[in-house]
C-alpha cells in the first residue's frame, strides 16, 4: 500500500481536481468531436424542421406547419405503420432466431467455425448489394423463390413479392432479416461465451430440465448481449432505409415506404428540407422514446448489482 | 540558399505554366456515353492545351441529389454540370443558381447551332442557360420479326392499335410490356395519352399546375388508358420490374410492344438490336395535332463555378458541329446541332417523326414541379393497379396540386 | 447413442440453415459470371452460366477503378476504426467508472447520436466540410466517421467495462495510480477482446459505407469502393452482371477480414475473461 508511482493526492484541491475533473478530461476529446460533427448538425436539423426550406435559398420560418402537415399526411402515417411492422419483425424474429442459431452453432463439433463463417457472410456485404441480390431472388418470373414454388407444384405461393402492396413490406423485412439474424447470432454467440458453465452444470445437478436451465440460468447471464441485441434491433428497424431504397424506393405507390425513405424523398427529391427535417425529428423522438425506456431500465438494474 | 531559390523558381514555373482547370460533374455513368464524353474531353484538350479538364462521374440518382448541394454550396467545386432542359433547369435559373451562357454564342446566334424549337426549353426569361447536347424520342418499340410472323402492320389509329393488342394476346404474347418499379415509365404513357387527347398547350398548362387534376378532360386520358388495363393487355406484375427487366420480355419475344425512349437500343442484346423498330404512338383524336416527347440532355454552368471563363470555352466546344457529331455518332442519338445529320437509319426515322410533329414536350417529371411529379407518378401506378379508384386518386392529386402551387 | 443423435442433429440443422442462407449469394455469384445477353435472353437467375466469363470482373475492376478505390477505402476505414476505438475507449472509461453529475446526460447524448436518422445530417455536415475546406478530402470523411461512430462504440464498450469488478479499480486507486494508468494498464487490456470484436464490426460498416463517401467526396480519384460500384449503374442501363462482379470484388475485403478474425470476434465479445 505504498504510493510508489504517481503523485500522492495533495490535499483538498488536488484531490478534488483528480476526482472531479478526471472523467471530463477523458471525455473532452470525444465530446468535442461529437459535438461538432453530430450534435450541432442535429441541432440544425431541429431548427430546420420549423422552416420551409429548399436546401438552397434562405429558409423561411413557419412554426409548427410541418408537424401539423405530418399528422395529416397519409403517406407519412403509412410509413410510420410500416416502421412498426419492421420493428415487430426484427424483434420477434431476429432475436429468438439469432439466439437459436447461436445456441445451435455454439457446440464445438468439427467444422463449427465453417458454419458460423458462412452464416456471417451477409453481414460483410453492403446494403446496396443485399438489396440488389434480393431483388433478383424475389423476382416474380425468374427469381429463385417463385421458381422453387412452381417446381414443387405450389403455384399459389409464387406471389409477386415486391409488387403486391399488401406483402411488399414483409418481403423487404425478410431481405433485411437475412443480414439481421446473423448479426443477432453473433451478439449472442459472444454472450454465450460468458455464460458460466459451472452454473449450468449446477443446475443439471439440481435436476433442472433443458428449458428450466435455459430460462433460469442461461438467459439471465445473457443479459448484456440481450441489451445490445434489443437496442440495435429497435434502432435498426426504425431507421431502415437502404434496403427499402434499393429494392422498391418505397413503392408501389408508397406501400413499402418507411420514415427514412419518405424523409429522403421529401428532402432531396421534392426539395422540402424543412418537411424532411420534421420527419427526421419525429423519427428521432420515437426511437428515442423506445430506447430511453429500455436503457433506463437497464441502468436501473445495473445499479442494483 | 540555393535550394530555396530552386524551390521558389519551380513554384513560379508551375504557376506560370499551370494549366487552367475545368471541372465537369456528370451523370453519364453508362459505359458508352461515359466513354464518348471522355473522348470529347480529349479532343477539347488537344484543341485547347492550356486547359486541364477533370470529369467526375456519378450514378444518376445520386447526381440529382448532389447537384443541389453543389449549386447551393458557398464555395463552388464544379464548373460545368450535366442536366436536363425544361422546368428542371429553369428551377435553378429562377433561384440564380446557374448563370446564362449567352457568351457561347458570341458572334453568332442560337439558330446557327440549334433548332428554334429547343430555344424556349433551354431558356429562362429570354436568356439562354442551357446548352443542349443530345436528345431522343419516345416511340412504341417492337420486334419486326414478331410482327411479320403474325402479319401485323404498324397501327396508325387507336382502334388499329387495340386490334394489334388483341392479335398479340390471342397468340400468347403479352401485348404491352412496361416496368413500373420506378414510376417514370408510367409517366411516359400519361404524357403521350394526354398529348394525343388534349394537345400540347393543355399538357403544358397541366404540368405548370394551372389545370385541376379533377378536370373532366383529364379523365378522358384515364378512360383510354383503362381500356388497355381492363382488357389485360399490360404485363402482369409490372410494378416488380425495372424498365430494363420489362424490356427483356420484349427482347425474348414474350411481349409485343414497349412505349419507350430510343435508349432501349443501348440495352438490346446483339441478336435483337437490328430486329427492333418503332412506330409513332397511335392517333386517338384526328383533330389534335401530333406532339411527341423529346427529352433533351445537355450542360449548364453553376453560379458558384470557380472557372466560368473556362466553362464557356468548353461549352462552345460542346455546341460545335464536330463535338455534337461525334457524340451522336457514337451513341446513335440525335445531336442538337442542326448541322449534324442523323447517324443511322433508325435515327433518321426518329428525326423525321419529330420534324413532322407540331411540337414537343419534355417529359412529366422534367416539366413539372418535382414534388408534384413525385405524387403524380405514384398516382399513375396506383391507378394502373386499381383502375376503379381513379376518382379518388384524382381528388387526392388535386388536393396536392392546390397545396403545392397554391392556386 | 444420445451423443451421436445430438451430433446428427447439429450437422443436419446447421447444414440446412447454411444452405438456406447461402442461396442468395449463389445467385449473385452466378450472375457475376454471365454475359449480359445471356441474362436478358434466358432470364434464369439461379442457373449456372452457360459460358463462364471473367469479362465482368475485368470491366468492374477497370471501369470501376477498383484498384484506386480499394486503397482509398483502406485508408479511410483503417484510420476511422483506429480513431473511433481510441476515443470511445476514453469516453467509455469515464462513463463506466466515474460517478459524476452529468454522467447520465452525457451517456444519453452518446446514445441519441446512435438514433439519429443520418440522412438528415447530410446538409449540415456537407456545409460544414465545405466551409472548413475538408470537402473532397479523405481526412474529412475520416473525421466524420470517427465522430459518428463514437456513440455506438462508447455505448458498447461501456457496457462491457461495467462488468469488470470495482475491486480491481479500487485496488489500483489505492496504489496511487493515475486515472490514465488505470485506463491503459488495467482496464484496456481486460476489454481488449471486446475492442477486437467492435473493431471488426466497425471495419465492416465503414468499409461498406455509401452515403457519407458520396456526400463528402467529389473527385473520381478520391472515391471509395462502394461509390465506385454504383458508378457502374448507368442512367438507363444496369449491367447486372458487371454490378454483381463488382459487388463480389467489393465484398472481398470485409469478408476476408471477417473470416480471419472471426475467432477473435467471438472470443472478443466475451465477458468471461474477467473472473474475479
Amino acid at each position: 500500500m505504498n504510493p510508489s508511482h504517481g503523485r500522492p493526492a495533495r490535499g483538498f484541491w488536488g484531490d478534488l481536481m483528480k476526482k472531479r475533473l478526471t472523467p471530463y478530461l477523458f471525455l473532452a476529446g470525444p465530446l468535442a468531436l461529437y459535438f461538432i460533427w453530430v450534435i450541432y448538425p442535429i441541432f440544425r436539423t431541429i431548427v430546420a424542421s420549423f422552416t420551409r426550406w429548399d436546401g438552397m435559398t434562405r429558409p423561411r420560418f413557419v412554426g409548427w406547419e410541418n408537424f401539423v402537415r405530418l399528422f395529416n399526411d397519409r403517406y407519412f402515417i403509412l410509413s410510420l405503420l410500416n416502421n412498426f411492422k419492421w420493428m415487430i419483425g426484427f424483434v420477434i424474429l431476429s432475436i429468438p432466431l439469432g439466439l437459436l442459431f447461436a445456441m445451435l452453432m455454439d457446440q464445438k463439433y468439427p467444422g463449427h467455425r465453417i458454419y458460423k463463417s458462412l452464416v456471417y457472410l451477409p453481414m460483410a456485404l453492403s446494403f446496396v448489394v443485399i438489396g440488389q441480390i434480393w431483388s433478383w431472388v424475389l423476382e416474380p418470373a425468374g427469381g429463385i423463390v417463385n421458381t422453387f414454388f412452381r417446381w414443387i407444384g405450389l403455384e399459389s405461393l409464387a406471389k409477386p413479392w415486391l409488387s403486391d402492396p399488401k406483402i411488399v413490406t414483409y418481403s423487404l423485412i425478410w431481405a433485411a432479416l437475412w443480414r439481421q439474424i446473423p448479426y443477432a447470432m453473433v451478439l449472442f454467440l459472444a454472450g454465450l461465451q460468458s455464460v458460466d458453465k459451472e452454473h449450468v452444470e449446477a443446475a443439471i445437478v439440481d435436476g433442472a430440465n433443458a428449458f428450466q436451465r435455459f430460462w433460469y440460468v442461461i438467459l439471465p447471464e445473457l443479459r448484456p448481449a440481450m441489451v445490445i441485441a434489443v437496442t440495435v434491433n429497435i434502432i435498426d428497424s426504425l431507421r431502415a432505409f437502404d434496403i427499402v431504397f434499393v429494392m422498391t424506393r418505397g413503392g408501389p405507390y408508397y406501400s413499402s415506404s418507411v420514415m427514412a425513405n419518405y424523409m429522403y424523398i421529401q428532402a432531396f427529391h421534392n426539395y422540402r428540407m424543412g418537411y424532411g427535417a420534421a420527419i427526421a425529428v419525429i423519427q428521432f423522438l420515437i426511437t428515442f422514446g423506445f430506447i430511453l425506456v429500455y436503457v433506463l431500465n437497464v441502468l436501473k438494474r445495473e445499479e442494483r448489482i | 540558399m540555393r535550394k530555396l531559390l530552386v524551390l521558389v523558381l519551380s513554384v513560379m514555373v508551375l504557376l506560370v505554366f499551370a494549366k487552367e482547370r475545368i471541372v465537369i460533374n456528370s451523370y453519364m455513368s453508362d459505359p458508352a456515353p461515359r466513354k464518348a464524353l471522355a473522348e470529347l474531353v480529349e479532343m477539347f484538350q488537344q484543341k485547347y492545351p492550356e486547359y486541364e479538364v477533370v470529369v467526375n462521374t456519378f450514378a444518376h440518382e445520386d447526381f440529382k441529389v448532389l447537384l443541389r448541394t453543389w449549386l447551393a454550396s458557398p464555395k463552388g467545386t464544379a464548373d460545368v454540370v450535366t442536366w436536363f432542359a425544361g422546368e428542371r433547369m429553369r428551377y435553378f435559373a429562377e433561384m440564380g443558381l446557374i448563370v446564362p451562357v449567352e457568351e457561347v454564342f458570341e458572334g453568332s446566334k442560337w439558330e446557327d447551332y440549334f433548332p428554334e424549337a429547343f430555344k424556349s426549353t433551354c431558356s429562362y426569361k429570354d436568356k439562354i442557360y442551357f446548352i443542349p447536347q443530345s436528345w431522343y424520342w419516345w416511340g412504341v418499340y417492337y420486334r419486326k420479326s414478331v410482327f411479320e410472323k403474325l402479319g401485323i402492320k404498324e397501327p396508325k389509329t387507336w382502334d388499329e392499335f387495340l386490334q394489334v393488342c388483341e392479335t398479340l394476346k390471342r397468340n400468347g404474347i403479352v401485348p404491352i410490356t412496361i416496368g413500373t418499379k420506378f414510376p417514370w415509365t408510367a409517366a411516359g404513357w400519361f404524357d403521350i395519352l394526354n398529348l394525343r387527347i388534349n394537345g400540347l398547350d393543355y399538357h403544358i398548362a397541366l404540368t405548370a399546375g394551372e389545370v385541376p387534376y379533377t378536370d373532366p378532360k383529364l379523365m378522358k386520358v384515364f378512360e383510354y388508358w383503362r381500356q388497355l388495363i381492363d382488357r389485360g393487355y399490360l404485363l402482369p406484375n409490372h410494378t416488380a420490374y425495372e424498365w430494363q427487366e420489362a424490356a427483356t420480355f420484349l427482347f425474348r419475344g414474350q411481349a409485343g410492344m414497349y412505349y419507350m425512349g430510343q435508349f432501349i437500343k443501348d440495352v438490346a442484346p446483339a441478336e435483337v438490336k437490328d430486329d427492333l423498330d418503332f412506330f409513332r404512338f397511335p392517333i386517338i383524336d384526328p383533330n389534335v395535332a401530333l406532339y411527341e416527347e423529346t427529352p433533351i440532355d445537355g450542360f449548364m454552368i453553376p453560379a458558384n463555378a470557380p472557372n466560368k471563363k473556362g466553362a464557356i470555352v468548353f461549352l462552345r466546344f460542346i455546341a460545335s458541329k464536330e463535338a455534337q457529331e461525334k457524340f451522336a455518332k457514337d451513341l446513335g442519338r440525335l445531336a442538337a446541332n442542326v448541322e449534324v445529320a442523323p447517324p443511322d437509319e433508325h435515327a433518321r426515322k426518329g428525326l423525321d417523326m419529330i420534324l413532322a410533329s407540331a411540337g414537343v414536350a419534355q417529359f412529366y417529371d422534367r416539366d413539372t414541379n418535382p414534388e408534384m411529379a413525385e405524387v403524380g407518378m405514384n398516382a399513375f401506378i396506383e391507378f394502373m393497379q386499381n383502375p376503379n379508384r381513379i376518382g379518388d386518386i384524382l381528388k387526392r392529386l388535386e388536393a396536392e396540386r392546390k397545396r403545392i402551387y397554391g392556386k | 447413442m444420445r451423443k451421436t443423435l445430438k451430433a446428427v442433429f447439429f450437422y443436419v440443422f446447421c447444414t440446412l440453415i447454411v444452405v438456406l442462407w447461402m442461396v442468395p449469394l449463389v445467385v449473385a455469384f452466378f450472375t457475376a459470371f454471365k454475359t449480359m445477353d445471356e441474362i436478358f435472353m434466358l432470364r434464369n437467375f439461379w442457373a449456372p452460366p452457360k459460358t463462364w466469363t471473367f469479362e465482368n470482373f475485368k470491366i468492374a475492376w477497370t471501369e470501376g477503378r477498383m484498384a484506386r478505390y480499394f486503397v482509398n477505402t483502406a485508408i479511410v476505414t483503417a484510420a476511422s476504426v483506429a480513431g473511433t476505438l481510441f476515443l470511445s475507449s476514453l469516453s467509455a472509461f469515464a462513463l463506466a467508472w466515474y460517478e459524476f453529475k452529468l454522467r447520465s446526460l452525457i451517456l444519453m447524448i452518446f446514445v441519441s447520436g446512435m438514433l439519429i436518422p443520418f440522412q438528415m445530417l447530410l446538409i449540415p455536415v456537407y456545409r460544414f466540410s465545405v466551409v472548413t475546406g475538408l470537402y473532397d478530402t479523405l481526412i474529412g470523411v475520416i473525421l466524420f466517421h470517427i465522430a459518428f461512430q463514437l456513440g455506438f462504440c462508447t455505448f458498447f464498450l461501456r457496457n462491457f467495462m461495467v462488468t469488470i469488478p470495482t475491486s480491481l479499480f479500487d485496488a489500483a486507486r489505492i496504489d496511487g495510480a493515475s486515472a490514465f494508468r488505470i485506463y491503459s494498464k488495467i482496464i484496456m487490456p481486460l476489454v481488449k477482446p471486446a475492442v477486437a470484436a467492435l473493431s471488426i464490426l466497425e471495419f465492416t460498416w465503414i468499409w461498406n459505407d455509401y452515403l457519407w463517401s458520396l456526400i463528402l467526396l467529389q473527385s473520381d480519384a478520391k472515391k471509395t469502393v462502394t461509390i465506385g460500384l454504383t458508378t457502374l449503374q448507368g442512367q438507363w442501363i444496369s449491367s447486372w452482371n458487371i454490378i454483381a462482379a463488382g459487388a463480389l470484388l467489393a465484398a472481398t475485403v470485409p469478408v476476408i477480414v471477417f473470416l480471419i478474425f472471426q475467432r477473435y470476434f467471438i472470443q472478443g465479445l466475451t465477458l468471461g475473461s474477467v473472473k474475479g
